[in-house]
């Protein structure tokens, strides 16, 4: 599905674009509800500007681009409230170790809140930000960027708390850098505010993925214009998506650690047992004992009235839910599926056909 | 032969834990063979497919494994040792598929596999090894319930030996139902028993019925319990039979060794005080015999009932005695203990002999005769003869039980002479006679006879004031003309009162 080329984000927008960046998490990336707040409100202030969104290929080869976000355990990013000056402050430290001059933002992540955050730093800054994400979804680790897989630094990168406390990794492997990232979170009371991936237009003109802060707007756009009435298969169809089924809810198996935990549902037109596989993302499908969709391909639950997709931590017991796959953003290729497939998240299922 | 199904796989012991997580549609489809899961490769059309943890770990995983064994057509699933807990996914899909899956914790799949296979493939090769492994754990054992429990173990399901009526003998409690014909002698099949007649040693008809208890199982398991059965029932024949003959040549044995002790008093020879030992008899010590006869003949026939439950009932009131030994004309008991027993352990026994006998069925016309206590070999023969005595006048009584205590014979016996005779009787009514029209003054000189001369022991007899016996027997010394005080009129007056018997 082809959506129109977004040219600035305003006021306006930030609806749509909270409700893309929930549908591309895949259930997971957080809760959007207080970055959609906060960029509202930055956007609808007294002399405001908006966004203005700019592709990769627009920008000279080597105009620097520094990427931007928050990091952390998402219960705590669901209630505490980001400074924009923290994110500013996060990509002017990384700026300061690479030298040169600040052409835009970029967004890490499409998927959940940090679509949004990646906007505000941009906004805060006064920079545009690129059109385009390095995940094309919503992804647990650094390591499933394409820029990661593409063998790009993520370092210089900079964390900042809360109370404007700053660490700076001037080096660090992929491995390294996550583990940075979290402990620092932990340290600063479990979420930081995030710089990292500073690299050039043409970087990712080559690497990036593009055009996604378009889609996702476009997406929220169509997802918000469904009615409230519809079925979940009109629902599907409008956003793009393929219905894989429906049904209630009749076990919930949380997770335990690094093991999956499992959704089972019937589903109520064909019989079928289905099983939906979860971290903090949907990461695949089952019916019948045949996985037929797995990450790193998009996966939406969409409850019974296509109000509102349902993030892996909402989900309840006896809860009608309507699953549908979103084409991915970007076309991993093969060899990377051991990132970013079932395997890269310690789920042994057959690949979907 | 018939393949045996899932269902009937379950009923074997090695799955008795096995539970039915999921499937149970297909529990009744038909197992061609046994195979261990080694990936999507494994052909498995109709065969129980048994895999451990690792392809249901974890549990999600479980899903594919039923998918692709439902989808080869397996006839069921049979999960070992996996620690974790299904999916609901995974139990929905069994079911949809209708292929049963099955949980055992706690086994090691090797194992299984390998029990499992002979049964499916060659139950003729179970059978024979389980014969072989019943004969050699039955051969040594002599006792009924040690070949029960044997058995057990080998059959590995739960027997025992029953009586017709449903009595359970030895081993678990198992219920006969009514399906059974327990009046043919022939192995039969009930809802959920299979029987076995164990004959009589001496007639050709069922003593008991091995009885084993199976809920369901394939008709290889079946045929395998009937011939353990089969094979278990001689060993149990044997000893029944052994059983009696120890029996048998018990009772004689007692009975010769008896006669020779009361033959031989107080020389007995060395051969009889070992078989005395041997039996349990305490020949030095003090003894008190009793001698029990029966006026019913069935009363002991049924296996000397009698004297086994009057030894049982003295039993309860602390008293222990010998086994009865049959004399003929009756059972010759005795108690011993290594000091004399004194007068109040005489009335203690002829109080307990008296109650026990009364609570036992009257109409067995029970007499007992209790002798006084002696000592040695000879004082055995003494105080059994006494005790015969005593028994015989007992049975001269028209009631029935009748307990006689030689110690009392002798006056007893006496009175009863003098009381009869008519010389005693034509002195009581002319002695008497001044007293008969007043009954107050003759129970006053009864009660006064009686009870030794005592004012007290009369006053409180008829609920009187003592000085009214005075009175009433200064009455009767006037009406008599006799001193109350003389103790040969007070003889002659008291066998008169007792004859007159009113």
């Amino acid at each position: 599905m082809s959506y129109d080329v977004l040219r600035a984000i305003s006021a306006e927008h930030v609806d749509a674009l909270a409700s893309g960046a929930t549908l591309l998490g895949s259930g997971g990336g957080g809760d959007v509800a207080l970055g959609a707040l906060l960029l509202r409100r930055m956007l609808e202030r007294e002399g405001a500007e908006p966004v203005p969104v700019i592709a990769s290929d627009e920008l000279p080869v080597d105009a620097l681009v520094v990427h931007a976000g928050v990091g952390g355990a998402p219960d705590v990013l669901a209630e505490r409230l980001v400074d924009p000056d923290d994110c500013a402050r996060a990509v002017e430290a990384v700026v300061a170790q690479t030298g040169g001059r600040l052409a835009a933002v970029g967004v890490i992540e499409i998927g959940g809140l940090n679509a949004l955050m990646g906007v505000i730093a941009a906004a805060r800054l006064g920079v545009p930000v690129i059109d385009g994400d390095l995940m094309g979804r919503a992804f647990p680790r650094l390591d499933q960027a394409t820029l990661t897989v593409a063998g790009h630094p993520i370092a210089p990168m900079a964390l900042v708390g809360p109370l404007g406390d700053t660490v700076l990794v001037t080096r660090s492997s992929a491995a390294a850098a996550q583990a940075l990232m979290v402990s620092s979170a932990a340290a600063f009371g479990g979420a930081a505010t995030l710089a990292m991936f500073p690299t050039t237009a043409g970087t990712l003109v080559e690497h990036g993925v593009r055009r996604s802060l378009s889609v996702c707007v476009g997406l929220g756009r169509a997802f918000l214009a469904v009615d409230a009435d519809a079925p979940a298969t009109v629902a599907a169809e409008q956003i793009g998506g393929r219905l894989l089924c429906e049904g209630r809810v009749d076990q919930v198996r949380p997770r335990e650690g690094r093991v999956p935990g499992s959704i089972t549902l019937i589903d109520r037109h064909t019989g079928g047992v289905v099983r939906v596989d979860h971290l903090e993302e949907y990461l695949a499908v089952t019916i019948d004992g045949r996985t037929v969709v797995s990450a790193p391909e998009v996966i939406v639950a969409l409850d019974h009235r296509a109000r509102c997709p349902i993030r892996t931590d909402e989900v309840r017991l006896g809860q009608s839910l309507a699953l549908a796959t979103l084409p991915a953003l970007h076309d991993w290729p093969s060899e990377v599926a051991a990132a970013v497939g079932p395997a890269g998240f310690g789920l042994r299922v057959e690949e979907p056909a | 032969m018939s393949l045996p199904s899932v269902a009937d796989l379950l009923a074997e012991p090695i799955l008795a834990d096995a539970l039915v997580v999921a499937g149970s549609e297909g529990l009744e489809r038909e197992v061609a063979d046994v195979r261990w899961w080694t990936g999507e490769s494994t052909p498995v059309q109709d065969q129980l497919v048994v895999c451990g943890a690792e392809p249901v770990t974890p549990s999600y995983r479980l899903d594919a494994l039923v998918r692709r064994t439902g989808e080869a057509g397996a006839a069921g699933l049979l999960v070992v040792g996996a620690s974790v807990r299904p999916l609901l996914s995974s139990l929905r899909l069994a079911d949809r598929l209708q292929i049963p899956v099955l949980w055992l914790d706690d086994a090691e799949p090797v194992i299984i596999v390998q029990e499992l296979t002979p049964r499916v493939r060659a139950p003729e090769l179970v059978r024979a090894r389980t014969v072989d492994r019943l004969l050699r754990q039955l051969a040594p054992r002599h006792t009924g319930q040690d070949i029960v429990a044997a058995a057990e173990g080998v059959l590995e399901a739960p027997l025992a030996l029953v009586t017709s009526d449903g009595t359970n003998l030895l081993g678990s409690p198992i219920e006969l139902d009514e399906t059974l014909h327990l009046d043919r002698p022939v192995a039969q099949r009930g809802r959920a028993v299979l029987v076995h007649p164990v004959l009589d040693p001496d007639a050709n008809r069922p003593a008991a019925w091995l009885a084993c208890r199976v809920e369901r199982a394939a008709e290889s398991r079946m045929g395998l319990l009937a011939a353990g059965l089969a094979i278990t029932e001689p060993f149990l024949r044997s000893w029944l039979t052994a059983q009696r003959a120890h029996a048998d040549r018990d009772v004689l044995f007692r009975a010769r060794l008896l006669s020779e002790v009361l033959s031989g008093r107080d020389s007995v020879s060395r051969d009889v005080v070992e078989g005395a030992v041997s039996v349990g008899w305490q020949l030095p010590e003090w003894h008190v015999g009793l001698h029990l006869s029966c006026d019913d003949p069935t009363a002991s026939d049924q296996q000397a009932a009698a004297p086994e439950r009057l030894r049982a009932a003295l039993g309860e009131h602390g008293i222990t005695l010998t086994e009865a030994v049959d004399r003929g004309d009756g059972w010759a008991l005795w108690s011993s203990d290594e000091a004399e027993p004194g007068a109040a352990d005489a009335r203690a026994l002829l109080r307990a002999v008296r109650l026990a006998t009364a609570a036992l069925p009257r109409e067995w016309g029970m007499v007992v005769g209790i002798g006084r206590p002696h000592r040695g070999p000879g004082g055995l023969a003494e105080t059994l003869a006494e005790a015969r005595d005593a028994a015989y006048l007992a049975s001269s009584h028209d009631f029935r039980p009748a307990v006689e205590h030689s110690d009392e014979l002798g006056v007893a016996r006496l009175l009863a002479t003098w009381q009869q005779s008519a010389v005693t009787r034509a002195f009581a009514e002319t002695a008497l006679a001044p007293l008969r029209s007043n009954e107050s003054l003759m129970a006053t000189l009864r009660a006064y006879l009686e009870s030794g001369g005592s004012v007290v022991l009369v006053a409180e007899a008829l609920g009187v004031h003592r000085n009214t016996v005075t009175a009433r027997l200064q009455q009767i010394r006037d009406r008599l003309g006799v001193d109350l005080d003389d103790p040969s009129q007070r003889l002659a007056l008291q066998v008169a009162c007792r004859s007159t018997g009113a």
